[in-house]
């Protein structure tokens, strides 16, 4: 959205329509496109612990249904490069490079906005080592690892294990790359590279710098062997995050950030730690928090079973410090505060519950459409009026008014298309 | 004059609003920044209170 000009019931708005490079009236959606891209990126919608193409999907389910071309990664509009690949490959000639965003002019009688929340950013609070410590996750990077079409298909995995298989997979890539040049050598001198290099080192062959370089690349091809045989060696031990502790409150009902309460997070993190323990049942988890605020249509009964039926523990705490062990566990560092005793606790994977911020952008929204923002940067609604903004005409619904949950969100928006619906009524 | 509505936002809340609006016969008119709507809905593997699936 570009540009909101008028008042109740006349507004003009100019959106751009960005473009997709790809025609959404003939892509089938077959993928064979996505198939054949050479270029890799991390995945948005995974929260970057998996992997995409240039040419994508946002996910599997998405609608409408239609690829798109990430501009900002594609080769043949970055690197002026002639790649071309989905182009050629594919059968409903979908692909358009030259498509162009498109500027549409609409006349509506209301706006509804709907912008949604952020994730407070927990690498603002140090002492939770977020982005620091590989094993330290937010919630949402959490929710894709259990997802079954998620980047581990539901497994719940350390990152550090996906890092170093990552790593296996890279090198013995790069090995095999640099085990063939050793082989182009070996053709040529008609010589096997381990004993030529016992030559060498023997001194038997000392000039040329062909000879210098097949060392030198036979000595990189033994280092990486070892390194890679080291990393097999231990993947070979990995096993599935059993410990699992959830740190509440990150960002929010704290002085330095955000002084409200994101209201949903101990439901997801008690909903987070049961489907983790439907996963695998040896799985040991831990809330930490200062009260688990359960407010809701069977939420307080939700909350008993998960203690009761599914053996999660609820420690009393607030976390003041997580560091890390020798095999990159997170350690949690807390006073447990019903014996006021202070304690740690070596767990595999340490989820940590973030706020729900306004979304950044929104100043930039409120100031197109004229509506104000409260002190917390959300849209400002009246109690009486809770989907009312401050321009007559302009309704708000969900985590862009405030933090809310699903069924609240999906209430309040039923209500904002009734009050829209109001607004526009016995209009021409 | 017109009775169109811009939704901005094709999340839970969007998705829910723009729906009910058509419902009621009117012409909806939504505007989602990301190739595909469903929002951070989307993401989430399930939903408290009932595990049941986001999708």
């Amino acid at each position: 959205m570009e540009k909101v000009t008028g008042s109740n019931g006349d507004f003009a708005v100019t959106v751009r329509k960005k473009a997709r490079y790809v025609d959404e009236d003939l892509c089938t959606g077959c993928g064979a496109c996505a198939e054949k891209c050479p270029t890799t990126v991390p995945d948005e919608f995974n929260m970057g612990l998996g992997k995409r193409k240039a040419i994508y999907k946002y996910y599997t389910q998405g609608i409408p249904s239609t690829f798109c071309i990430d501009a900002v990664h594609c080769r043949t509009f970055q690197k002026g490069k002639k790649c071309g690949v989905c182009e050629k490959i594919c059968q409903a000639k979908a692909i358009d490079y030259k498509q162009e965003d498109k500027i549409l002019e609409l006349k509506v009688g209301a706006i509804v906005l709907a912008v949604g929340y952020d994730l407070f950013d927990a690498a603002k609070l140090p002492e939770y080592g977020y982005g620091r410590i590989t094993n330290v996750i937010n919630a949402l990077e959490f929710e894709r690892l259990l997802s079954a079409s998620g980047p581990t298909e539901g497994h719940v995995e350390r990152l550090s294990d996906l890092r170093d298989h990552e790593l296996i997979h890279s090198g013995e890539k790069k090995l095999k790359k640099a085990t063939k040049t050793l082989g182009k050598y070996e053709k040529k001198h008609k010589k096997s590279s381990a004993d030529f290099y016992k030559e060498f080192t023997a001194g038997n062959i000392s000039d040329g710098d062909e000879f210098a370089k097949w060392a030198k690349q036979y000595e990189s091809v033994q280092e990486a062997t070892k390194k890679l045989e080291a990393l097999k060696a231990k993947a070979e031990k990995f096993d599935v995050a059993t410990r699992l502790a959830f740190i509440q409150c990150v960002g929010s009902r704290d002085f330095r950030f955000n002084k409200y309460c994101s209201s949903y997070c101990c439901m997801h993190s008690i909903k987070e730690a049961m489907i983790a323990k439907d996963h695998e049942a040896r799985t040991d988890a831990y809330i930490f928090n200062m009260d688990l605020r359960t407010v809701g249509k069977g939420f307080e009964e939700y909350k008993v079973r998960g203690a009761e039926k599914t053996g999660l523990n609820y420690v009393r705490g607030r976390v003041a410090e997580i560091t890390q062990d020798e095999n990159e566990n997170p350690i949690i560092w807390y006073e447990e505060t019903t014996s006021q005793t202070p304690k740690s606790l070596t767990v595999d994977l340490a989820i940590l519950a973030v706020a729900c911020e306004a979304p950044k952008g929104i100043e930039k929204i409120a100031e197109m459409v004229g509506v104000e923002l409260d002190h917390n940067r959300f849209f400002k609604t009246d109690p009486l009026n809770p989907l009312d903004t401050t321009v007559p005409g302009i309704f708000v619904c969900g985590c862009a008014q405030g933090p809310m949950d699903i069924p609240e969100s999906v209430a309040q928006a039923s209500s904002a298309a009734s009050r829209a619906a109001e607004a526009v009524a016995g209009k021409a | 004059m017109s009775k169109d509505i811009l939704v901005i936002g094709g999340g839970i809340a969007g998705m829910q609003a723009s729906l009910d609006l058509a419902d009621m016969g009117l012409q909806v008119h939504m505007v989602e920044k990301l190739p595909c709507i469903g929002g951070k809905m989307a993401q989430l593997d399930k939903t408290f209170p009932t595990n049941d699936c986001a999708m």
